[in-house]
């Protein structure tokens, strides 16, 4: 336990700056897939057969690839593209890197946020929808005041689990020299000689961070539910 | 002089694939009328009256509202406006309290002004007697209080003529006279109402018109009395004989 408190103490820098990388990486993964994951879910469910196609296509091989597979594919593929992000550091982190990797997590996370979208507006009764156009709404309207606003209520959970999902699988962005939380502890190891340490302390920052996050998503889930019942 | 009808349903059909729904269905309705739609399950009813307010699409012949074509209207939302329709599954937002539930449409979709639209709104529920509920979120209603406030909701759009898709078939036996009484009141307003209907006391007593469908096609069609008693229909009789 000592040792513990120890490595943690003196190495509170790297960890500070190694969790505040991890933090950046989530929220904007998290922010940027939920967008990109609703505009897959419209695709998938629009009219047109081309847009559906792209999107069933793109959902079905991001989810049955590797992450680790895709972070790599972006970070060569990008430059080979012809998408150079200068190698600029801010702060003591290098932006083109944290860009690929975040980059990466936001198509994987867009595949399974349009999933997870689309299965809620589908669990809505279409008496919803009638009863809106009957009431001379158009489709759009119909849709976006009436059957999304619910659907988004009903997959809050899944949304929390993904979200949750996303800080944990952010650590494997690390094997592109992204210094985040994993890559810390890979650091802190190399220079303290101890394998196990640095481990669980990190182990435990991710915890943490899951845990608030999943408390938050609770609080928000129950205040939801005091508006109204199904 | 006779009454130009509001709507005027000439030679409907309709098909699911090869199944065919409705094979050619003529009715007219008239300002101010009440027009019930009786008739065994799965003989069309619903569909009929989902073709009027283009909820359905039409296979062939045409429904003229006031002596425009629904087939080849472009602008549903705005027929939809002026044809409203009251759900048997009530279909009211859960997410919206009463009150927002009977002022949203007429806000968003006519651009009402919401202190105009709220006055409105508010009127209408004390008319069906849910004025105390205005606060409540649907859920904590019960069905025949759900269905009045659907009524409200659909009256708040200021339609010509209301459409009934059975609108008492999903109620407890106990709230069926509920709402039979708003629908009863708002016939006596002058509203123009076709009534999709299992409840044959009220097509007897509230109707101007009776239509019976079955197969598919209208088979009996005239006042109460001319469909209820004078009829020599086989089919109407044996029907009517085991829902009276």
């Amino acid at each position: 336990m000592s040792e513990l408190i120890q490595v943690a103490v003196k190495y509170r820098a790297l960890l500070i700056s190694g969790a505040k990388v991890t933090l950046i990486v989530s929220l904007l993964t998290i922010l940027f897939g939920l967008f990109f994951g609703i505009l897959m879910a419209f695709l998938k469910m629009s009219k047109v057969k081309i847009l559906r196609a792209f999107a069933n296509v793109y959902v079905e091989f991001i989810r049955g690839t590797p992450v680790l597979v895709q972070i790599f594919l972006v970070y060569y593929g990008l430059p080979l593209m012809g998408v150079e992000i200068p190698s600029i550091v801010v702060a003591g982190f290098d932006i083109s890197r944290i860009v690929s990797g975040t980059l990466a997590l936001v198509i994987n996370t867009t595949a399974y946020v349009c999933e997870i979208v689309r299965g809620g507006i589908e669990s809505i009764d279409y008496g919803q929808t009638e009863g809106a156009l009957a009431l001379g709404m158009s489709p759009q309207r119909a849709m976006l005041a009436i059957v999304f606003p619910q659907a988004m209520k009903n997959i809050l959970p899944s949304l929390g689990n993904e979200f949750i999902t996303i800080i944990k699988t952010s650590s494997q962005i690390s094997v592109i020299g992204i210094a985040d939380l994993m890559y810390t502890a890979d650091t802190i190891r190399g220079i303290s000689f101890k394998p196990m340490e640095p481990l669980i302390i990190v182990a435990l920052i991710y915890f943490l961070m899951t845990f608030v996050i999943s408390f938050i998503l609770r609080f928000a889930e129950k205040k939801m539910k005091k508006g109204y019942a199904r | 002089m006779e009454e130009k009808s509001i709507i005027s349903v000439r030679n409907l059909t309709k098909n699911y694939g090869s199944a065919s729904v409705l094979k050619g269905i003529n009715l007219e309705v008239k300002k101010g009328e009440v027009v019930a739609v009786i008739g065994p399950s799965g003989s069309g009813k619903s569909t009929m009256l989902r073709c009027i307010n283009a909820m359905e699409t039409i296979s062939g012949g045409d429904i003229y509202f006031n002596g425009e074509s629904v087939a080849r209207m472009k602008k549903l939302p705005k027929l939809r406006q002026e044809v409203g329709m009251v759900f048997q599954h009530f279909n009211l937002f859960p997410h919206m309290t009463v009150l927002k539930n009977v002022m949203y449409a007429p806000v968003t979709v006519r651009g009402e002004l919401k202190p105009k639209a709220q006055e409105y709104a508010m009127e209408l529920l004390k008319k069906v007697g849910m004025y105390e509920k205005r606060d409540a979120y649907p859920s904590t209603l019960s069905g025949g209080q759900k269905q009045r406030v659907a009524i409200a909701r659909a009256l708040a759009m200021k339609p010509e003529i209301l459409l009934f898709d059975e609108p008492t078939s999903a109620l407890d036996p106990e709230m069926v006279g509920e709402v039979l009484t708003v629908m009863k009141q708002l016939a006596k307003t002058g509203m123009t109402m076709i009534v999709v209907t299992h409840e044959m006391g009220f097509a007897r007593e509230v109707a101007d018109k009776v239509a019976f469908m079955d197969e598919g096609i209208v088979m009996e069609w005239g006042s109460p009395r001319q469909v209820f008693e004078e009829t020599e229909n086989e089919r109407v009789k044996a029907f009517l004989a085991k829902m009276l």
